[in-house]
């Protein structure tokens, strides 16, 4: 489904110098699967998602999604294709403020081809019911604990249905018991929603049974 | 969810951002208009009292032009003389079509044998085309002895039946419609009637009212068509000793000239506040841009088009520019119709507050402005930041 071939992404950082975050990177992913990615900090991890994502171009290498090379498509579609077939989970608050819980978790259909699609807001719901926040729907996210928004940027994520889920560190900012909650609750959504999840994390101990683990190093898939 | 939504969203919620986009617009938008409205109905006014003239070349005493000029326009009452018979000289000029004569006076102030200082104008129903039209368009017949009609600020005071001008009581048959020049303050009547008011002022005047005999102000005429009326113009100098002759395309130059004047120091003014608003405007957003860094990387990342960021940023600018500039303009609008009459005292300028559709086409041409402005202001942020990458935005 989706394959990385020889991926090497560099950052310039001034003066002519650059940083290597991701070097050379074979890397295959099967419908289905559930991913995760550890590494310490400054391994590459989150850039590996960036790239899977199309956020950001590579230097060199192929990012594929069934075949096609992300960068081979315009900016609208490559946007089409991360609105229609990705959730992202964030490792920093990324509710926008302005909005309410509710408003958060439609958004992503403000992107899409048919905007504020009927059904959007009983599907926005649905999901603040899985997760636990339909009776925070009107509030903020400055009135939510760390733990709540991020339920609510789950809910964000899976709202126009994607295939593939992709999770930045979903629980770096939260105790160990929320912590928990989290990672049993994509466990449950990766049982029920037949998604396919790539979860970067720095802790090991996350990893479900269910799960296939690479670990990042230096830029580099190291095992 | 739609875009616009989520710019309104964002409008309320950076609300000091808001506000002071909101306020620069405003005060542009509202300077911009007066200055505008002002010069509008400074020209329109102008405009009007030439139109109403209706004469080609107006003649006046040598060295009054001004003098005559500034009554018509500010209403500040003026008495200049020349002989009667300057009517028939002018008559007989090759190309004057017809002339008409028109007397000058003015009433007392302060004085218990005038409601008021006024502009008198008396006119000769005979041959007049300047203010008889007028007359039979608000009276249906020939103005009479004992009879007046008014500008459209004049009126019959408190308690009172008539207007005394020179302890003699004279009839208000009507008003006419605002110019928002001297006219408006001016009383107009027959020369029968100037005649009477001069007689009765010597027995009830604190002052008689004096009009050297055989003489008037000033002598209207209308040229035959085909003639140029600045070469009829030149024409009644040459052949009429102590008179000047004034060109309709001449008339009010003074005004013309002050007026264009106070529009380019005001507008040079204007250009460089616009300008540093604009620019105030522009870097509130850039700094608003680069605090969102983060959020406009997430909302790439939840599917946002270059395009749908970008229109969403302008959207937050143009719901601005459009509050901004609407209430600027309303205020302004307001602010101008209140003061109208100390703008004309203050700027020494007639005025006529514009028509409805004019006062909207000019509102929509500033609105117009206001959002081109602040579109382009913001346009170098909104695209700097909707081209970034987002994933380096989420990571600043």
């Amino acid at each position: 489904m989706i394959s990385l071939i020889g991926v090497t992404k560099t950052y310039p950082v001034g003066k002519g110098a650059t940083v290597t975050a991701a070097h050379g990177i074979e890397l295959q992913v099967e419908r289905g699967e559930y991913l995760v990615i550890t590494g310490r900090s400054g391994a590459g991890k989150t850039t590996l998602l960036n790239l899977v994502a199309g956020l950001t171009r590579p230097t060199s290498g192929q990012v594929l999604w069934d075949g096609t090379d992300l960068w081979d498509l315009a900016d609208p579609q490559r946007s089409l294709l991360r609105n229609r077939r990705v959730g992202f989970i964030f490792q920093f608050p990324s509710l926008l403020p302005s909005l309410s819980v509710l408003e958060n978790v439609v958004l992503p259909t403000a992107f899409g081809p048919a905007h504020g699609k009927p059904g959007a807001r009983e599907r926005a719901d649905e999901l603040l019911h899985l997760v636990g926040l339909v009776d925070k729907r009107a509030a903020y996210p400055r009135q939510l604990s760390a733990g709540q928004q991020q339920r609510a940027v789950i809910a964000r994520s899976l709202v126009n249905r994607p295939q593939v889920l992709l999770a930045d560190e979903p629980t770096s900012d939260l105790d160990e018991q929320t912590e928990m909650e989290i990672i049993d609750l994509f466990a449950r959504i990766h049982a029920t929603m037949d998604l396919t999840i790539l979860m970067v994390t720095h802790a090991p101990r996350l990893v479900t049974r269910s799960a296939r683990s690479i670990e990042m190093a230096d830029g580099v898939i190291v095992a | 969810m739609t875009l616009l939504q989520l710019a309104w969203k964002n409008v309320v919620g950076s609300a000091f951002r808001s506000w002071i986009v909101f306020l620069c617009v405003l005060v542009v938008t509202a300077l911009l208009f007066s200055t505008v409205l002002v010069i509008r109905g400074a020209q329109d006014s102008l405009r009007l009292v030439q139109q109403r003239l209706g004469a080609d070349v107006v003649v006046v005493p040598e060295g009054t032009e001004t003098q005559v000029e500034t009554a018509l326009l500010m209403g500040q009452p003026v008495a200049v003389w020349m002989p009667r018979e300057n009517l028939d000289r002018i008559a007989g000029i090759p190309g004057v079509a017809i002339v008409t004569p028109q007397l000058y006076l003015a009433s007392l102030a302060n004085a218990p044998c005038c409601s008021a200082e006024m502009f008198l104008m008396a006119f000769d129903p005979q041959t007049d085309f300047t203010i008889t039209p007028w007359l039979s368009q608000n009276l249906g017949h020939e103005l009479g002895l004992g009879e007046a009609i008014g500008g459209s600020d004049v009126f019959v005071p408190y308690g009172e039946e008539n207007i005394r001008i020179y302890g003699y009581e004279i009839d208000l048959s009507g008003n006419l419609e605002r110019t928002g020049t001297g006219l408006d303050t001016a009383l107009f009547f027959t020369f029968e009637t100037a005649r009477e008011v001069a007689q009765v002022s010597r027995t009830k005047a604190v002052r008689p009212l004096e009009i050297p005999s055989d003489s008037i102000s000033a002598a209207l005429a209308r040229v035959v068509p085909g003639a140029d009326p600045r070469l009829v113009a030149l024409q009644i100098v040459h052949d009429v000793p102590g008179v000047a002759a004034i060109p309709s395309s001449g008339l009010f130059q003074t005004f013309h000239r002050q007026i264009s004047g106070l529009l380019r120091s005001v507008l040079a003014i204007l250009g460089i506040t616009s300008v540093l608003s604009l620019v105030l405007v522009g870097l509130v957003f850039s700094m608003a841009a680069n605090e969102r860094r983060r959020e406009t990387g997430v909302m790439r990342a939840l599917g946002a088009t270059h395009g749908a960021v970008l229109r969403s940023l302008l959207a937050e600018a143009i719901i601005l520019a459009f509050g901004g500039g609407i209430t600027g303009i309303l205020l302004a609008a307001l602010a101008i119709y209140l003061f109208r009459n100390l703008i004309v005292l203050s700027l020494g300028l007639s005025f006529l507050f514009p028509s409805f559709p004019s006062l909207v086409a000019l509102g929509g041409g500033g609105l117009v402005l206001a959002l081109a402005g602040v579109t382009l202001a913001v346009l170098p942020p909104a695209l700097r930041t909707c081209r970034q990458d987002p994933a380096v935005a989420m990571r600043e």
